[in-house]
Parts: C-alpha cells; sequence; structure tokens
C-alpha cells in the first residue's frame, strides 16, 4: 500500500509540465545519440551535466535518466539497419538484427527491439519499486568498511570486464584516485596535488575530464577513419512482428529481463555484459543455434530486453547505496552532487518525491520512447545521414561550452582539452578510460571510509574482513583479480570484454 | 613468425612506453604521498591512500613493462598504421592553438576560426557551407548564452562578445 502511495506521489512529481519535458529532451537525446553512431549515453550525460544546473534536482536527473534508458532504444536502430552498433550495448543486436533487416524484415526487429525494450524497462522499474526501499533499509547498517569494500569490489569488477589487459585497467583506476584526490584533503585540509594552482583547491571537475575522455577523444578517433554506412534503403513498411515472431521472442524476452536486470544490479556489470550474456543464453537454449547469426528473432529480442533491464537495474545500487556501479551511473552520481544529494540508504526517506519521481517519470519515458522509436522511425533513419564532417566540430564546439558554462571557468576548457588529448592516447595504446572515471568519482568516498573505518577500528585492518559483508566482497575482489591468470578464466574475460566508451 | 609491428626489447615498442610512464607516474605519487605524510595506520594523513595507490601503481605499470618486454607489444608506428592520424593531429594542433587563444581574443574571435578550421579540416565541408556555419553557430550560442542566459564568456582584449 506504502509503494503505490509513493508511486502515486513520484507520478505528481514526474506529471509536472517542466519534468515532463525535461523527461522528453532525456529520451529524445538518448534515442538521437543511440542512433547516431560514434557517440554513446556517457558523451552524451557528460555534455548535458552543465545543463542540469539550470533546473531543480528532479528535471536534471530526470533528463539524464532519460538520456540512459533512451539510449538503449536508440541503439539497436542502427545496429539493424546499419550494422554499425549506436552504442555499445547494442553491438550483439548487429548480428541477428541487421541479417533480418537484409532479409526485408527490418519492420520486425525494430518492432521487437522497441517492445522487448518496453517490457524489460517496466520490469526493471517495477523490480526496483520493490527492491529498492528494502535494499535501503539494510543499507542504513552499513559501515565505512563496507562501503570501501563495496566499491573496491565495483572497480575490481569493472576492470575485469573492460577490454584489454587488466594490469591496464587497474593502472588506469589507480590513476583515477589519484585524481580524485586532487584538492584540499577532507579531513585534515592539506592542499594535495594542486601544484600551487588555486583552480586546483575544489579539485579536478568531474565534467571537463569526462567530456575530454569521452567527448574530444572519441571525435579525434572518429577523425582517423572515414566513417562509411551501409543504410538500407527499402521503405520500413511493417513494424509490428507476426504471431511467430512473438512467439519464438516471448521466451527470450523474459529471460533477457531477468538476466539483465540482476547483471545491472552488479557493481561494475551493466547494459553490455547483460546484452552479451542474453544472447549467450538464447544460443545456448535454441533448439536451431545454427539460426543465430543468420537473421534469428531470438538474437534481437534477447539481448535489446537484457540492456534495457539493466539499465533500470543499474539504479539500484547508486539508489540505495550511492555506490556507482558504472560510469553511466557515476555521471548521474556527478548530478546528484552537483545539486548538493548524496544518493544513498536516506534519500528514499529524506528526498521520497526525488526518487519517486525519477521512477514515475522512467514509466513515462518508456512510453515516449515507445512512440519515438516506432511510429517516428523514419526520421531517425533520416538522422543516420547526417555527414560527420558537420557534426563533429559542433560536439567540439558543444564540449567546450558545456564545460565553461559548468563552472564559468577558462581552466576547466583548458583540462577538458588536456584530457581530450591524453584520453585519444590512451585509447590508442590500449588503455580504457572508464575505470579512470569510475575510480575518480569513487576515489574520494573510498580514501574517505577506508580512512574512517581505519580510525574506528583503531588500525585493525581485519576489520575488513571479519564483517561479513566486507569479508564477501572483497574475497569476490580478490577472485576476480586473480581470475585473469588462469587461462580458461582469461578466455572468458576476453569474450565478456566491454568496450564503455563506444 | 618475425612481425615487424610486433617488437620485445625495442624502443618503438609502445607497450614498454606505456608502463615507463605509468611507473613514472606510479613513482611521482608515491613521493607525493610522503611529502604529504603518511600519518599512522590508527589516524592516516593526507598521504596515506596516494602513498599506498603510488605503489599499486608501480606494481601494474612493472607488470605491463615485464609483459611488454616477455611477450612484445606492437610498434608506436603500428598504432596508428592504416588510419588518417594527420587528422586528428590537426585537430589536436587546432585544439591547442585555441586554448592559447580563448583568454586574449575572447569566445569568439577564437572560436569562429577555430570551427571554420575544424570543418575544413576534417573531411572539408565546401566553403559555401562552412563559413556560415562556423559563422552563425558560435554568433547564436553566444547569444543564447549571453543575452538569454545571460552567461559571461570571455570576452578577450578587445572586449568582443
Amino acid at each position: 500500500m506504502d509503494t503505490l502511495v509513493n508511486v502515486a506521489h513520484g507520478f505528481g512529481v514526474a506529471l509536472l509540465p517542466v519534468n515532463l519535458l525535461y523527461c522528453f529532451i532525456g529520451v529524445f537525446i538518448g534515442t538521437l545519440v543511440g542512433v547516431l553512431p560514434g557517440i554513446g549515453p556517457i558523451s552524451a550525460m557528460s555534455l548535458l551535466l552543465p545543463v542540469t544546473l539550470s533546473g531543480t534536482p528532479e528535471s536534471g536527473i530526470i533528463m539524464m535518466a532519460g538520456i540512459y534508458y533512451g539510449s538503449m532504444y536508440g541503439g539497436s536502430t542502427t545496429s539493424i539497419l546499419v550494422n554499425i552498433p549506436g552504442e555499445a550495448a547494442s553491438v550483439v543486436t548487429c548480428i541477428d538484427g541487421h541479417q533480418m533487416a537484409k532479409q526485408g524484415r527490418a519492420g520486425p526487429a525494430l518492432g521487437i527491439s522497441a517492445f522487448g525494450s518496453f517490457v524489460a524497462g517496466t520490469f526493471a522499474l517495477v523490480a526496483l519499486m520493490l527492491v529498492a526501499p528494502k535494499l535501503a533499509s539494510i543499507a542504513i547498517a552499513f559501515g565505512p568498511a563496507e562501503y570501501f569494500s563495496l566499491m573496491v569490489l565495483g572497480l575490481v569488477v569493472l576492470t575485469f570486464l573492460t577490454q584489454g589487459s587488466m594490469p591496464k585497467a587497474l593502472l588506469m583506476a589507480c590513476i583515477g584516485v589519484v585524481l580524485g584526490l586532487i584538492g584540499l584533503d577532507s579531513i585534515t585540509a592539506q592542499p594535495r596535488l594542486t601544484f600551487g594552482r588555486m583552480e586546483l583547491i575544489d579539485g579536478v571537475g568531474l565534467v571537463p575530464v569526462v567530456m575530454g575522455l569521452f567527448g574530444i577523444a572519441e571525435v579525434l578517433l572518429n577523425t582517423e577513419q572515414a566513417i562509411k554506412r551501409d543504410i538500407i534503403n527499402t521503405k520500413i513498411t511493417r513494424l509490428l512482428p507476426n504471431k511467430e515472431d512473438w512467439k519464438v521472442s516471448a521466451g527470450p524476452v523474459g529471460r533477457g529481463t531477468i538476466l539483465g536486470f540482476f547483471l545491472g544490479i552488479l557493481p561494475g556489470g551493466g547494459a553490455v555484459v547483460a546484452s552479451f550474456a542474453s544472447y549467450a543464453l538464447e544460443k545456448r537454449l535454441s533448439k536451431t543455434p545454427e539460426r543465430f547469426g543468420h537473421g534469428a528473432i531470438e538474437g534481437v529480442a534477447g539481448p535489446e530486453s537484457a540492456n534495457n533491464a539493466a539499465a533500470g537495474g543499474a539504479f539500484i545500487p547508486l539508489m540505495t547505496l550511492g555506490i556507482p556501479p558504472n560510469v553511466v551511473m557515476a555521471l548521474l552520481l556527478g548530478a546528484f552532487v552537483i545539486h548538493g544529494l548524496q544518493p544513498g540508504p536516506l534519500l528514499i526517506t529524506q528526498n521520497p518525491g526525488l526518487f519517486w519521481g525519477i521512477v514515475a517519470s522512467m514509466y513515462i519515458g518508456n512510453v515516449m520512447l515507445l512512440i519515438l522509436n516506432l511510429p517516428m522511425i523514419g526520421m531517425w533513419v533520416q538522422l543516420l545521414k547526417l555527414p560527420y564532417n558537420i557534426l563533429f566540430p559542433l560536439i567540439i564546439l558543444f564540449t567546450i561550452l558545456g564545460v565553461y558554462c559548468s563552472s564559468n571557468n577558462v581552466f576547466d576548457v583548458y583540462v577538458m582539452i588536456a584530457f581530450g588529448i591524453i584520453g585519444y592516447f590512451m585509447r590508442k595504446l590500449g588503455y580504457e578510460p572508464a575505470p579512470l572515471v569510475l575510480a575518480f568519482v569513487l576515489g574520494p568516498m573510498m580514501e574517505n571510509n577506508l580512512r574512517k573505518s581505519l580510525i574506528l577500528s583503531q588500525g585493525d585492518l581485519w576489520t575488513f574482513v571479519q564483517r561479513p559483508i566486507s569479508g564477501a566482497c572483497l574475497v569476490l575482489a580478490l577472485v576476480l583479480l586473480i581470475a585473469p591468470l588462469l587461462p580458461s578464466l582469461r578466455k572468458k574475460r576476453e569474450l565478456v570484454a566491454l568496450d564503455e566508451g563506444a | 613468425m618475425n612481425d615487424p609491428t610486433n617488437v620485445k626489447l625495442r624502443l618503438s615498442n609502445s607497450e614498454l612506453w606505456g608502463g615507463l610512464i605509468g611507473l613514472a607516474l606510479g613513482g611521482f605519487v608515491i613521493w607525493s604521498g610522503l611529502r604529504l605524510k603518511l600519518g599512522t595506520i590508527n589516524d592516516p594523513g593526507s598521504g596515506y591512500v596516494l602513498f599506498y595507490t603510488g605503489i599499486l601503481m608501480c606494481v601494474f605499470a612493472a607488470a605491463i613493462v615485464v609483459s611488454a618486454i616477455t611477450e612484445g607489444g606492437p610498434t608506436l608506428a603500428a598504432r596508428w598504421e592504416n588510419v588518417r592520424w594527420s587528422k586528428p593531429l590537426l585537430l589536436i594542433a587546432c585544439l591547442t592553438a585555441f586554448s592559447f587563444a580563448l583568454e586574449p581574443l575572447g569566445f569568439l574571435l577564437s572560436s569562429i576560426p577555430v570551427m571554420l578550421l575544424l570543418l575544413r579540416l576534417i573531411d572539408p565541408v565546401r566553403w559555401a557551407l562552412a563559413i556560415p556555419i562556423a559563422v552563425l553557430v558560435p554568433s547564436g550560442m553566444w547569444w543564447v548564452l549571453k543575452r538569454l542566459l545571460l552567461i559571461q564568456l570571455p570576452s578577450g582584449l578587445f572586449g568582443i562578445g
């Protein structure tokens, strides 16, 4: 009953005209960046982070969340029609989705992708509503040791799942921690690594770092190659899948939804892992696995449902524990912090309007996305023809303005350009920026919790192992750190490794 | 067997350079941690986490260096093979020039030429389209930010913008 009252309260917030507008802007931009290859939700959210400053916390966060789950919808369009994934979570959709399009079944592929996404997105929201308050009430009992160990686990999982060598990903995570510690020490107020620059006293801003690493670096990488597009030119007529399509897709949608939701909750996991796992599961369960790769609708339905369910599930650790499970959620945490809010166990009780408003807006956003992605599919196809030689300079200009407007400080523009150049060379040398960004956000929190738990335990390091949740997290992190040394597990890691930047 | 793009103990080994840069950074972080004082385990100081993170950085960077020497790695040239490397280089040059010009020249005088350069350098947009975009988009953004949102953009020595 309480939940229903809260949901009603949430809809009261989400249905305010300004919030509806922000929700629409969010899902529209999300679909747009999902459709456009080369710009992922991370780049878009980092570009728009400064915009959240102009409105209320609800509006800003509703918009940011909309970009994330909106991009999951939009990403499938390019995968199916162009064979280029709009964002990383839609890589798997290319395999069977584009084959279906080539066989003249682009409509049902787009249709099942949108309907599957809608079902999964809605399920994830219901689960979020039911699970989040319960988990938050448990999380109140968490001490600094648990928080520290959970963050360590989150970082290790992300480095485990990052493409390329694990030492490189771990090195990136350490650099992220160091960058996060620049500025005044929160306990002793001693300046650290500021090199005498007043601009660094408050630390390096999240916005210029992320915009540089994901926005500018992405453009630099994309200019290396002329982007070729093989757009399916036939008119997309019938979007509704037929009876047979529904029959074979029902199972994959259901399984993908549940699998995706749980993988989304895990720290370091997320939509990309979920879509790969769902594809592998469907192929394994299928009586005719040889159809996969040749236009099997299950290969579209499962992963597309899984990545949307994961996008919903990823909100749980952020909202209940204050720990972002992936880089996208780290950006969302940034949006919360910009507004002086701290997500965590007390958020739901202290800011019910905000929490339930965001949840309710996601319902509305999912309906908006269904409308945006089905009847308006022709518009997105036209957008795929937008020339990149005009788009890239515009992105650079917007990033510069976005960074400047977030702080009114030219120094941040320099920081962004520097991180853009560093990010480009990092990517060229095989160093992924995702662990760096997550560690950059988690670094100060990790340090704070580590120091607090050491002070509370009077320097007893066993406190991290003796407390069950903390101990379990550290053991799991250790297993993941050792795992790549075993050849069979190394192979598995390479199979599920993800490119967060895409 | 002898792949010229994959080398072991050579200065052109890109993996080796990545590891060495990591080692240098790790060393610097350890030194910074020590300078800030470690404190004790009961009461960790400002440099405590930095120091241990620096040690971890050195460990991971050393692992990269060892792997680069034992397993080899692609040469620096191989990383930029078969790509239009001049395009990002030109873009970096433009961005660097822009960062130097932004404060003295102001937003409008620095962003219009940079936009024009970018439009002509990446995949040349014809002049008839590039010039209006380069002039109208920054001017439009400037107008929206300055007049509608009242955000002060750098106006430079000439006070334009």
